[in-house]
């Protein structure tokens, strides 16, 4: 599914990811943990496109396609969905629209027609109600107003809707309360599958508590410098990251 | 005729303060000074469908009664008459428009309320050549108007005159006390076209007046500009909200003046401008709140916000505050700003081409003054148009 091999990355002047390598296989759930500023955030950006984090050197095989050499826009139609930490909210811009609009642009080129208005509707409900959310949110402006829950419950909304190959998810879990965590993790669940792979970037073990991951990586100065099973998240619940960093010194 | 000859005032060039960003240079060619302008014979299938369910029509300024349905009560058409006195404390050069507009025009359509009684209706003014139309809003008490005022170019590219095809208006509105008026007003231009025009507004006590603007032209390579100078006095405690959207394509130039003054005790003015200029399109807009002496308690806010899509593009943006009194409430915000990058990216990562991600970020700005509209025909049909101009937005309104 995702072949990362040496990746750097710099953001401005800084170099973040300094040869990370990473592979994750099809239907796979891997989580990435590490201290702040270890560049877990720069890998979701860089993975899906972001203007300004410029890749220096490495390669990012997606599907056996050169992830790298696509626009934003592309990653996404692609697949690649990022379920970002702190969701923008664009006033004017109606949430069901850009949900429309952008299961459409997959479709497209994936050469099928548009969603019909009846099947798109009766979709969104379902997935709505799978996520705990009142319908009235379709009708606001993209995430406006939503309290910090409802914008990652809003997030995976998305992500259910789009039903991506690669789900990129940035700090899901940060400012969840715990009813909010079960309703997102539910939501996550619901979509692992033989074809999908999950990426889930937390600083927490409490999230893995519900949703299971196949593999634990630690990121620290720009590299992964463990990997191993949902052990390894637990491990690091009870020694924190100095250990590694000593380590990996 | 109006009071004041042309031959004592002076054409406003670009050092006079309030006329710095028009563009001036287009104006100077439209020999509004020669009146009116043939305009030749206008194919009733290229009016638009109506917005209201009562319409009249001018074309050219001059009232047209095969297009226009039957006068509704309290609606006249008056020959070579004068509007309401201006303000006396405007500046006679930024008075010169309409000044012209008075010496010029043949005709003044006129809508008078009486005390009590509502109307909504909806006034198309068609340029096909030289225009000076005039319209004088009278309500008398508790009087309540929904006027829809939709400006349309219909040029007729076999006259002459299509290539100065221009609109010198002239609107004059007088609220009595608790009298309610609704002013949205939609100006589409096109091609060459040039509009100018000048705005009077008093209100009495306790009456209430929203505008509503929007202003574009219909294709990014047209070269229209426009005009608009406004005065509005609040000669008692009434409620004023102006509402303005304005989006500059390719050379279009739209600039703005408005000078409110608080001339009694206890009004309010909430006041919005939303421009977007892209390409090398220029917008303009000072908003000039005057609170005098005698308005305590006067309350003020003014949010105007622009933005700049590409290096050529344009903004000037003014708030600018006059106040004399201490018992006024007074907020004011100007920005000239650039797409968000987050929101661009987000939309981008969502799978929206960038074209489309920029068209809605472009229709997001200016949507807080399109909401006021309600959910009306008016605001459809805005919407309807605005999407040739912004593709991909089709649907932002949150249709299916």
């Amino acid at each position: 599914m995702l072949d990362i091999k040496d990746l750097r990355t710099k953001v401005g002047d800084r170099e973040v990811l300094r040869g990370l390598n990473l592979q994750i296989g099809p239907g796979e759930v891997h989580a990435i943990m590490g201290p702040n500023g270890s560049g877990k955030s720069t890998l979701a950006y860089t993975l899906a496109g972001r203007p300004g984090y410029e890749v220096t050197s490495g390669s990012v095989a997606y599907r056996g396609k050169d992830l790298l050499a696509l626009a934003a826009e592309e990653r996404a139609q692609e697949g690649v969905f990022l379920g970002f930490q702190y969701p923008v909210e664009i006033p004017g811009v109606n949430n069901v629209y850009l949900l429309k609009a952008a299961l459409n642009a997959a479709r497209k080129h994936r050469g099928l027609p548009e969603v019909d208005a009846f099947e798109f509707l009766t979709l969104v409900r379902d997935k709505m109600k799978l996520m705990q959310m009142d319908e009235a949110f379709l009708s606001r402006g993209v995430n406006e107003g939503f309290s910090g829950g409802e914008k990652k419950r809003n997030e995976i909304l998305q992500m259910l809707v789009l039903e991506p190959t690669l789900a990129l998810l940035d700090e899901t879990d940060s400012g969840l309360d715990i009813d909010a965590l079960k309703i997102v993790a539910q939501g996550v669940n619901t979509l692992r599958s033989p074809e999908r792979s999950i990426v889930l970037v937390t600083h927490y073990q409490r999230l893995l508590d519900y949703i299971k991951p196949d593999h634990v990586h630690v990121l620290a100065r720009g590299r992964i410098v463990k990997s191993g099973g949902p052990e390894l998240a637990l491990e690091l619940e009870r020694r924190g990251y100095d250990w590694l960093l000593t380590e990996a010194a | 005729m109006s009071t004041a000859s042309t031959e004592t005032l002076r054409r406003p060039n670009t050092r006079d303060e309030n006329w710095k960003y028009a563009n001036l240079r287009a104006l100077e060619r439209i020999p509004f000074e020669s009146g009116h302008a043939e305009s030749g014979t206008l194919d009733p299938v290229d009016v638009p469908q109506r917005l209201a369910s009562r319409r009249v029509v001018l074309v050219d300024g001059i009232y047209n009664a095969s297009l226009s349905d039957e006068l509704p009560a309290g609606v006249t058409v008056k020959t070579a008459d004068s509007t309401a006195a201006p303000n006396e404390q405007s500046n006679s050069i930024d008075r010169y428009f309409s000044e012209l507009n008075g010496r010029r025009r043949s005709e003044t359509l006129k809508v008078q309320l009486a005390a009590g009684s509502r109307l909504e209706l909806e006034i198309l003014c068609i340029a096909r050549g030289l225009g000076q139309p005039a319209l004088a809003i009278d309500l008398a008490t508790n009087a309540s108007l929904t006027l829809i005022e939709r400006h349309l170019v219909l040029a007729d590219e076999t006259l002459s005159t299509a290539t100065h095809c221009a609109t010198n208006l002239a609107v004059t509105v007088k609220l009595a006390a608790q009298a309610k008026l609704d002013l949205w007003r939609w100006h589409r231009l096109s091609g060459k076209s040039q509009h100018v025009e000048t705005l009077d507004i008093r209100l009495g006590d306790g009456a209430e007046c929203e505008l509503v603007q929007l202003t574009s032209a219909g294709r990014a390579s047209d070269t229209a500009s426009s005009r608009s100078t406004a005065f509005v006095r609040h000669e008692g405690a009434g409620n004023l909200r102006w509402n303005v959207a304005t989006i500059a394509e390719g050379q279009q130039n739209h600039d703005a003046y408005v000078r409110v003054e608080h001339a009694a005790p206890g009004a309010t003015t909430r006041q919005m401008f939303r421009g977007i200029a892209t390409g090398r399109g220029r917008i303009g807009f000072n908003g000039h709140m005057l609170v005098t002496a005698q308005a305590s308690n006067a309350r003020s806010e003014q949010s105007l916000k622009s933005l700049l899509v590409g290096g050529e593009a344009e903004a000037n943006v003014r708030p600018q505050l006059e106040i004399y009194t201490d018992a006024v409430t007074a907020t004011h915000g100007a920005t000239v700003g650039k797409l968000d990058p987050d929101m661009l990216f987000y939309l981008l990562s969502r799978g929206l081409a960038p074209a489309t991600a920029e068209s809605l970020l472009k229709w997001a700005f200016i949507s807080d003054v399109l909401a006021r509209l309600g959910d009306s025909k008016a605001r459809h049909e805005i919407e309807a148009a605005l999407v040739e101009q912004l593709p991909g937005a089709v649907a932002a309104r949150g249709e299916m």
